[in-house]
């Protein structure tokens, strides 16, 4: 399970085999390659990768501690419409910073309400896991937009406030990992740093072991006296906290809610879940993923700027096709043994 | 159900409208007059079709969530052919019927095609179809309104959409006079629910699906090819979906537009499928249901200034529900009420 694990070493030799099969087949068309990869293509590439990592680390404790949360991309619809929503009750039509975090913090506490509500229903109640969380999705995508039309009377909210960039004195005036780390949302800091955690916790801790036994053995953890189902109540928690999170984030990042079509969300939730597994359910596996795909995200600004005529709508599908590649090639990832099923003690 | 309308209700009171009048405006969207009653029915062969294309799935326990993106390749394909036969063969009632039986043979072709890929790729690449059935919803989404914007764009036209299939290319007016609602549609519906439903209560191939569904082991030791009934489940539930497609296309638009603008009835069919217990004659009612809800929803939007996304709210509620028969299983014991939920 370490980043020495075989599985792992495959996964990323392939990953870095076929960035330098598109390096080379780039350079072979005379695509003009230094253009593309710019300092701001990494900077945004980054920021677009936060909200996924984010969900993306919440589902990967679900899934570890035996508990399938499909419902991470309404968990996200909830996260950003809500941030939205009480971004505008407390700042009206200019909010500070100040009012941003507070709303981000806020909708943060209300994901966890939520999910502490879908955790009752998939552990004590046993709900099919994969139509609850279908269901949270459906529920997401229709009371986001409602949300929106209650406070602002449209589905779109208009320009609110997006996240302003932290300057850290001395160590943004480095070469490409200044700007790209500390002249910055703070955001991007933020999900680096729930990643580290998310793995030393894991990994290095005795809680994450018994997240990890959870979802691999539960008979033994409930010999060694620790309660299964209160672990995966607290994982459940976390990965709906940290999806709530996700939209937040994302909304601070754009600084407006978008709520037509699959609102602002757009995939992101079930590209999180591609994302962990990819990673082969390492959290820095599951960043680095998720790092991929919020690229693949960012692409179509860099192809406009260098001139490279490819249609925007075509551009924009490249993280859903990756996703499909990914799933199709690197799939055989070892699920959680106890994944998806109810546990119920002996005693 | 009842609840999920219940909490809708709160809802609705809550943001400070009145539920009566929101119950009563439901009833009348629905019901009201002749042009309601054929709304709502426009809309039920719709989940209808596309419920049963979930159905299909979700019996067999694969799970289909692409049944959005298969109707709108489904509709795509139709919409093309169509156009591309039409100079070949005579105008008139005779071409008209040629040209729709072709047309829908095209949904059906590109419908069963879109699913049978996330079928391969489960089946023979170990991919999780919930995910790439996803991907390819927003892929189909994306390519098919790349394609009515440029390519496909019709001559002269302002907004991104095909160009008309022929006048004389569509179903005839019975009992309702209206231009996108036609008795022969609700009929063709029919005909499929029956068709599926003989073939998997009847046939060998329905029921290697079902146990398959039920239990893979069993399936296999029975001399069941898993990998190739899945794809077959996932093939026949795309040309479901093409058939939904296709009748979207002839009957009710007569052009294709930006998939992006068009209804969710893929997405709308799980819940659909999940409340008939995904058995495809339930699917009927089921899907009047939801046909009865979204014309509401569109008598709501106009006459009433509660937003209508509440009602997409109410449905997945209803899908929650569905999921946890546990909850009411208790429900039920704590209250001494025996199966009433």
């Amino acid at each position: 399970m370490d980043l020495d694990d075989r599985g792992t070493r495959l996964r990323l030799g392939a990953a870095v085999a076929t960035v330098v099969l598109v390096v080379a087949a780039a350079l072979a068309l005379g695509w003009p390659l230094a253009d593309i990869v710019t300092v701001g293509f990494i900077e945004r590439t980054l920021q677009a990768a936060t909200p996924i990592a984010l969900a993306s680390l919440g589902g990967l404790y679900a899934e570890k501690s035996g508990v399938f949360n499909i419902g991470l991309e309404g968990f996200m619809i909830f996260g950003a419409a809500n941030t939205g929503a009480l971004v505008w009750l407390l700042g009206g039509e200019s909010p500070t910073q100040a009012d941003l975090w507070v709303a981000m913090g806020l909708a943060v506490a209300l994901s966890v309400a939520y999910t502490a509500l879908f955790a009752v229903l998939l552990i004590r109640y046993k709900a099919n896991q994969i139509v609850a969380g279908l269901a949270v999705w459906f529920i997401g995508l229709g009371f986001g937009p409602f949300t929106a039309v209650l406070v602002w009377g449209n589905r779109n909210s208009p320009g609110l406030v997006s996240m302003a960039d932290v300057t850290v004195p001395g160590l943004a005036e480095l070469p490409v990992v200044g700007p790209v780390l500390f002249d910055t949302s703070p955001l991007v800091l933020l999900t680096i740093f729930v990643a580290i955690g998310a793995w030393v916790f894991l990994y290095r801790t005795r809680y994450g072991y018994w997240l990890q036994a959870a979802g691999e053995n539960p008979e033994a953890l409930d010999t060694a006296g620790v309660s299964v189902n209160r672990v995966r109540y607290a994982a459940v928690i976390f990965s709906g906290a940290m999806a709530g999170l996700a939209g937040a984030v994302l909304l601070a990042h754009s600084g407006s809610f978008t709520g037509t079509g699959q609102t602002m969300v757009n995939g992101r939730g079930w590209i999180g879940i591609v994302a962990y597994l990819f990673g082969n359910y390492n959290p820095l596996g599951a960043a680095a993923a998720a790092l991929l795909f919020g690229g693949l995200d960012m692409l179509q600004i860099q192809f406009q700027t260098v001139g490279i005529q490819v249609p925007n709508r075509l551009v924009n599908l490249f993280p859903y096709a990756a996703v499909v590649v990914v799933l199709t090639v690197w799939s055989s990832t070892r699920m959680p043994s106890a994944l998806g099923e109810p546990y119920e003690s002996e005693d | 159900m009842t609840l999920a309308i219940l909490i809708g209700l709160l809802v609705v009171a809550f943001a400070g409208y009145d539920p009566v009048q929101f119950l009563r405006n439901v009833a009348i969207g629905a019901f009201g007059d002749a042009n309601a009653l054929a709304r709502t029915l426009k809309f039920t062969t719709l989940f209808i079709l596309t419920g049963v294309a979930v159905a299909i799935a979700f019996r067999a326990g694969v799970f289909n969530i692409g049944v959005q993106g298969q109707f709108v390749v489904g509709g795509f394909a139709t919409v093309i052919a169509i156009l591309q036969f039409a100079p070949f063969l005579p105008t008139g009632t005779t071409g008209g019927v040629l040209l729709m039986v072709l047309g829908t043979v095209a949904g059906i072709i590109g419908g069963g095609a879109y699913g049978a890929l996330p079928g391969i790729l489960k089946a023979y690449g170990d991919a999780n179809e919930i995910v790439t059935t996803i991907m390819l919803n927003f892929i189909a989404t994306g390519a098919v309104g790349y394609l009515v914007d440029g390519p496909f764009r019709g001559e002269g036209n302002r907004a991104p959409n095909t160009a008309r299939i022929p006048e004389y290319v569509s179903l005839p007016r019975v009992v309702f006079d209206v231009p996108d609602f036609s008795v022969v549609g609700l009929a063709v519906t029919l005909l499929v629910v029956v068709a599926i439903a003989w073939v998997m209560a009847r046939t060998r191939f329905g029921y290697d699906m079902v146990t398959s569904g039920h239990q893979i082991a069993a399936a296999t030791f029975s001399g069941v090819n898993a990998e190739r009934t899945i794809v077959a489940t996932m093939t026949l539930s795309g040309m479901v979906a093409g058939v939904a497609g296709a009748l979207f296309a002839i009957m009710i638009q007569g052009y294709y537009s930006d998939p992006a603008g068009i209804g969710t009835y893929g997405f709308d069919a799980i819940a659909v499928s999940l409340l008939a217990a995904n058995n495809p004659l339930g699917v009927v009612p089921a899907g009047f249901l939801f046909g009865g809800l979204d014309s509401a929803g569109s008598h709501i939007r106009i006459n009433s200034d509660v937003p209508v996304q509440l009602i997409d709210g109410i449905i997945g509620l209803v899908v929650l529900f569905v999921a946890v028969p546990e909850l009411f299983r208790m429900a039920a014991e704590r209250t001494g009420l025996g199966g009433e939920n």
